[in-house]
């Protein structure tokens, strides 16, 4: 195959649409960002950034592109793509670049001065031994915000050490505290969990994104400058409450974090979550139930008594719940308005009337044609349109055209010459 | 110079999520004014007898830095002060169950008139629009709700309630999306209704099985397993509740494992020969590592297994993170010390800036602490009429 053929479309899909055309009219349009990331926090910042109307370009790879499109599940597509990859790259452009080359790093260089913000995660020894590191990049792009995303940041102790997912989620305080409630009834001698997938590494990528747009806000009174995120740092933010309540003396374990009473309660069909952290909540529970005589007990008035009576109060809660389908359950809480929720399944949730009414859950066809459906983004703006799923990168390096050809202006033997080279 | 110099919010979050994202922004350099009154506290002002609390909380990590103020929104005159501070502020955040900032006089539509380029945030569990858009939420039921939830445990147990992380990762969002938001407004000069539904946030952390669902592909809860990794878990080391994290991927990781267990042996068990075998007989090769794990400190162990190349790390407790020598050289964990001269460890901002950094300077504040600097010097009333609002409990 001809370099010219690999590079006939823009786009993955055929009817797709070009992810270097700037979307009109969203937050942040005309800002450019050059992600180099192989780990979900980098990608999820650069897909916030994206989602939010940036033009981001993702540098893959040569060849086999990122590490994440071979992680299960994997999609029936033409080229690699799993079920985290197009779902983090969505709205990407791909161009394939190997950085550790002479020629690949000046090409780097050559697209970050046409960008505003570089989002990299490669191993601090790595860096050095390309000369990505900030103060080789910095010092040529002064501009530039240089947005370093490491799972225990640039600098300190940990900074070398490798980490994954749960590596990372189990640095923060929050997986410690994992299972707790009903599983850690059930299963008292397990190991703690993390949670599903790549929550910490997410959190992470959120708060690249928070910091990205602090950074740029920034920009005309600083200028460019490096920004130290570390997913170990967002995720231990985020567990504040457990060392919030350690200075007042408390060490949360898994049993002792759990709810007193309510929490878990497994129905005929399903699981749902009941929380009742007011006085007033705990009288709609019992209006909701009929009033029956143990709620009328002594000790159940009082919130603090009540709380010594938890095993009871689950026994019969749980006893109520088994016999109702989660359909009648819901149903009942939310006409008592009782703080009450099902949990929800992804084929729940992809089918939820609800988001589906807020542009939540959108569908984009992968590059053989097959629709899938994934979130656009958590939030709404009133006055940008609703972030659209634009495309999906297929193929690593299908952008490498529109990027290094036209948008840096090199011609086609020399994008050949580097594809012999496999610099792209 | 930090991040948000000059950027001016007018806070009427009072519970988790809104407090939680507004003290990214105050540690970002905005100076946020919070408003309460005596009949509608913070919840850490408040008993929380669910945490065993019977009194106000001593400290809390969401309004360090924070300016308070009592304003009673009760009163018409209280709602016209709001009004006048929103329209000498560029952010306005609220969480009130949807509808009632409406009701208020306080919507969006009612405050971009006074100030076009206002940016407002309003956080729910379920968002301001949509059919199910009055639904109340905590933290576990929002998880719930949004898929999280169920996707989070062991593969023969129940869903997990996940919980405050999830409070405050939904502020975080608000934060982000307030700032990509005044982004366009200093551009356009036109603001933003931000509507933030927290179980949306939650979803949105688990993209990847929505898009495998759709294609066909089951997802199910499992555990700490990640696809063909083995071994991955946490596993006991010595002392009381005290556990490792370990993640192997490749060969040579499984290889250096081994020999930091001294049990260089297990590289000749077929079970474990490779990385499909170990991925088949994951379960059987959990129970060998915890029976080796356990006879390492953890601390030691982690050392020995990142100079081994091999991905591992503690599972840190409140008390971990409290001592740990990295998180408090990056100050990621910092002592403040209260009012009573109390020293605490508290988390401070967790990015590092190079030119404009973020930090937690203060303690949190008392209620009604800067009525006077508020309403006096920001708002131009005098002393005079300051007290007169106290009189008529418009300032309350």
């Amino acid at each position: 195959m001809t370099s010219s053929t690999k590079e006939k479309s823009l786009s993955n899909n055929e009817e797709g649409v070009n992810p270097l055309t700037p979307q009109t009219g969203t937050p942040l349009s005309g800002v450019t960002v050059v992600e180099h990331g192989k780990g979900v926090a980098a990608s999820y910042a650069g897909r916030v950034l994206a989602m939010m109307g940036a033009t981001v370009i993702k540098l893959e790879r040569p060849r086999e592109g990122d590490p994440l499109r071979y992680e299960p599940p994997l999609l029936p597509t033409k080229h690699a793509n799993s079920a985290i990859h197009a779902y983090l790259n969505v709205n990407k452009a791909s161009v394939t670049l190997d950085v550790a080359t002479g020629a690949g790093r000046e090409l780097l260089v050559e697209l970050l001065r046409r960008a505003t913000i570089f989002i990299d995660d490669t191993h601090p020894q790595s860096r050095a031994d390309w000369r990505i590191a900030p103060a080789n990049i910095c010092a040529e792009l002064p501009d530039l915000i240089y947005l370093s995303v490491l799972p225990f940041g640039a600098f300190g102790p940990y900074a070398d050490y490798r980490a994954t997912e749960i590596n990372v989620f189990h640095s923060s305080g929050e997986g410690y505290l994992l299972p707790n409630g009903l599983a850690l009834e059930i299963f008292p001698n397990r190991p703690p969990i993390k949670a599903y997938g790549h929550l910490g590494e997410f959190q992470g990528g959120t708060s690249a994104a928070l910091a990205a747009a602090a950074a740029l806000l920034a920009l005309p009174a600083a200028g460019g400058q490096t920004v130290d995120v570390s997913v170990q740092d967002a995720n231990v933010a985020l567990s504040a409450m457990t060392l919030q309540r350690y200075g007042d003396g408390v060490l949360e374990t898994r049993p002792t974090r759990s709810f007193t009473y309510g929490g878990v309660l497994e129905c005929a069909d399903g699981h749902v979550q009941i929380l009742l952290l007011e006085q007033r909540q705990w009288n709609l529970m019992v209006k909701m139930l009929n009033a029956p005589e143990w709620t009328r007990a002594p000790g159940m008035e009082d919130p603090m008594t009540r709380g010594e009576r938890g095993k009871l109060i689950n026994e019969h809660l749980r006893a109520w719940a088994k016999t109702r389908t989660v359909e009648e359950v819901v149903r009942l809480a939310r006409d008592a308005e009782v703080p009450l929720g099902k949990y929800f399944t992804p084929p729940d949730i992809i089918a939820s009337e609800h988001e589906r009414a807020r542009g939540f859950i959108g569908e984009i066809a992968l590059d053989n044609g097959t629709v899938v459906s994934m979130p656009t983004f958590p939030f709404r703006l009133s006055e940008s349109p609703v972030p659209t799923l634009r495309n999906v990168p297929g193929r690593p390096g299908e952008h490498n055209a529109g990027v290094i050809g036209t948008m840096l202006g090199h011609t086609q033997d020399e994008l050949d010459l580097w594809y012999s080279l496999r610099v792209i | 110079m930090k991040p948000l110099d000059g950027v001016r919010i007018c806070d009427f979050t009072l519970h988790a999520a809104g407090p939680y994202g507004t003290h990214y922004l105050s540690m970002l350099g905005a100076q946020c004014i919070k408003i309460e009154s005596r009949a509608r506290l913070d919840i850490h002002r408040r008993p929380h007898p669910v945490y065993g609390r019977l009194e106000p909380a001593e400290f809390d990590q969401g309004n360090g830095d924070k300016y308070a103020i009592e304003l009673n929104l009760r009163k018409p005159k209280g709602v016209e002060l709001a009004k006048k501070l929103v329209s000498v502020s560029d952010i306005a955040t609220e969480n009130f169950r949807p509808g009632v900032i409406r009701k208020l006089g306080l919507s969006y539509d009612v405050l971009k008139q006074l100030k076009p380029s206002l940016v407002m945030a309003s956080v729910s569990a379920a968002g301001q629009i949509g059919p199910e858009w009055s639904d109340p939420g905590y933290a576990p039921i929002f998880a719930a709700v949004g898929g999280l939830g169920y996707l989070t445990g062991y593969d023969d147990g129940p869903p997990v309630e996940l919980r405050n992380m999830m409070d405050n990762v939904t502020g975080m969002t608000m934060a982000c999306a307030v700032l990509v938001a005044l982004y366009k407004a200093r551009k356009t000069g036109i603001g933003e209704h931000v509507d933030v539904a927290a179980r949306e946030v939650a979803s949105s952390f688990m993209g990847d099985a929505m898009v495998a669902a759709s294609a066909g592909i089951p997802v199910q809860r499992k555990g700490n397993e990640m696809p063909y990794a083995s071994p991955h878990g946490v596993y006991p080391c010595v002392g009381h509740d005290t556990w490792i994290s370990v993640s192997v991927s490749t060969q040579a990781q499984w290889e250096a494992l081994a020999r930091s267990l001294d049990a260089a042996h297990l590289m000749g068990d077929e079970r474990f020969r490779d990385a499909a075998q170990r991925w088949h007989n994951r379960k059987a090769l959990d129970e060998v590592i915890a029976t080796l794990t356990v006879r390492h400190d953890r601390n030691v162990l982690t050392r020995q297994l990142q100079a081994a190349g091999v991905a591992a790390f503690a599972s840190f407790s409140a008390r971990d993170l409290a001592q740990d020598e990295h998180l408090r050289i990056r100050e990621t964990v910092m002592d403040m010390t209260g009012p009573q001269g109390k020293t605490r460890a508290v988390t401070n901002a967790p990015w590092r800036f190079e030119k404009t950094p973020a930090r937690m300077e203060r303690w949190m504040p008392g209620l009604g602490e800067h009525n006077e600097y508020v309403f006096g010097e920001i708002l131009g009333l005098a002393k005079s009429e300051i007290a007169r609002l106290v009189d008529e409990e418009v300032i309350w």
